[in-house]
């Protein structure tokens, strides 16, 4: 059972104890900020590289992604998206994969992805229609549902949080509980499948859902 | 396992701090790039298109002017040619009258060489006759009559000799 406690790595003196998710964060955005600067070193214009090949198509291909749930007037919002994409696929694969225990599997990580989630899609549709529309948008089409849409500004952010969780929680726990009856071979493929493909799978969904939130919220 | 404690404030700030590193380490440079392409590819699509109409408005530019070239040209020819016919008339015709002025100045002499070598011969004959008539008479007759009797006589050989000349 300690496998799945949260541990905390050190305490600071003002702050208090920080847990293990919050290294591993540090040591992903490390890792991803180092990446970024050596593979953008040396981009060009003209004659491109394969590595700066295929780094723009994949951003491009996010961009284009982001772009087509939330439309093209509202660009601005897919580097955020972008960069919890990138962060949730490595916190949900390489984290496991290099021997750390993933960070999306604290519930403080989630909560505060989906805090940030839902601060960004209220933010886009009071941006997109102003404060008034906002307000009135709760009492659509009848203002009998008024509580149930304002509650929803609460369930959004909850489910993302909560799927994102439990599908890694319960991806650990399996593995664990596998790894302590059949430590050969067996957990090989099924780490593929919790680690590699849900990993990918959960942070695909949370960053194509805070999309569609905003989507709605901006219409 | 489940709990909340200040280590959520720590991954909203991390997560912040992440976004703008990223944002400027790896999504700015690389839109920033790609959008220098696809403007460069943009311009280049455009100075293509200008240099088209360019060469396209030369070329109509140079289409008028061979067609308009060769209009003169044929107006040149067609020009030379009604002047080569005028000066062609010109000589011809200066020719014929030359011909002509030619012709009648030689007829006019030969005319007039034959009537000076009439008139001798009418004198000739006159004195032959005279000399003959002298001599078929015998006599040296009156002057006057024998004048008359001459002129009578060169009258009617006048009048044969005229037939005869026409």
């Amino acid at each position: 059972m300690e496998e799945l406690n949260c541990e905390t790595v050190f305490t600071l003196p003002v702050v208090g104890g920080i847990s293990e998710s919050v290294v591993v964060t540090w040591i992903i955005m490390a890792v991803l900020v180092l990446l970024s600067i050596i593979l953008t070193r040396n981009l060009r214009v003209e004659n491109p590289g394969k590595i700066q090949l295929a780094l723009e198509a994949g951003i491009s291909w996010a961009q284009d992604f982001f772009e087509g749930v939330i439309g093209k007037e509202s660009r601005r919002y897919s580097p955020y998206l972008i960069t919890v994409l990138l962060y949730l696929a490595a916190a949900n694969t390489l984290a496991p994969l290099c021997g750390f225990k993933p960070p999306t599997k604290d519930l403080n990580v989630t909560a505060a992805l989906a805090i940030m989630s839902m601060c960004l899609i209220e933010f886009s549709g009071i941006r997109k229609n102003g404060v008034v529309h906002w307000m009135k948008h709760f009492a659509q089409p009848i203002p009998v549902v008024a509580p149930i849409t304002v509650l929803e500004i609460v369930i959004r952010p909850l489910s993302l949080c909560m799927r994102l969780f439990g599908n890694m929680l319960a991806g650990f726990v399996v593995l664990e509980l596998l790894k302590f009856f059949v430590p050969l071979i067996v957990p090989i493929p099924v780490s593929f499948y919790f680690d590699i493909f849900d990993g990918l799978l959960q942070a695909y969904v949370f960053v194509f859902l805070t999309a569609l939130f905003m989507t709605e919220e901006m219409e | 396992m489940i709990s909340i404690d200040l280590n959520l404030v720590w991954t909203i700030i991390n997560l912040v701090v992440l976004y703008l590193l990223l944002r400027h380490f790896l999504i700015g440079p690389v839109m920033n790039i790609m959008d220098q392409r696809k403007q460069m590819i943009e311009d280049g699509f455009k100075n293509a298109q200008a240099a088209q109409d360019d060469a396209n408005r030369l070329k109509q530019e140079y289409e008028t002017a061979l067609s308009g070239a060769k209009q003169e040209s044929v107006q040149l020819i067609e020009d030379a040619r009604k002047n080569a016919k005028a000066e062609y008339d010109r000589i011809v015709n200066e020719a014929g009258e030359k011909a002509d002025t030619m012709l009648e100045s030689a007829k006019e002499n030969v005319r007039a060489e034959r009537e000076q070598t009439m008139k001798e011969l009418k004198s000739q004959i006159a004195g032959l006759a005279a000399a003959s008539a002298a001599k078929v008479i015998g006599r040296n007759a009156d002057e006057k009559e024998s004048r008359d009797l001459y002129d009578q006589f060169l009258k009617e050989a006048g009048e044969g000799d005229d037939d005869a000349d026409r």
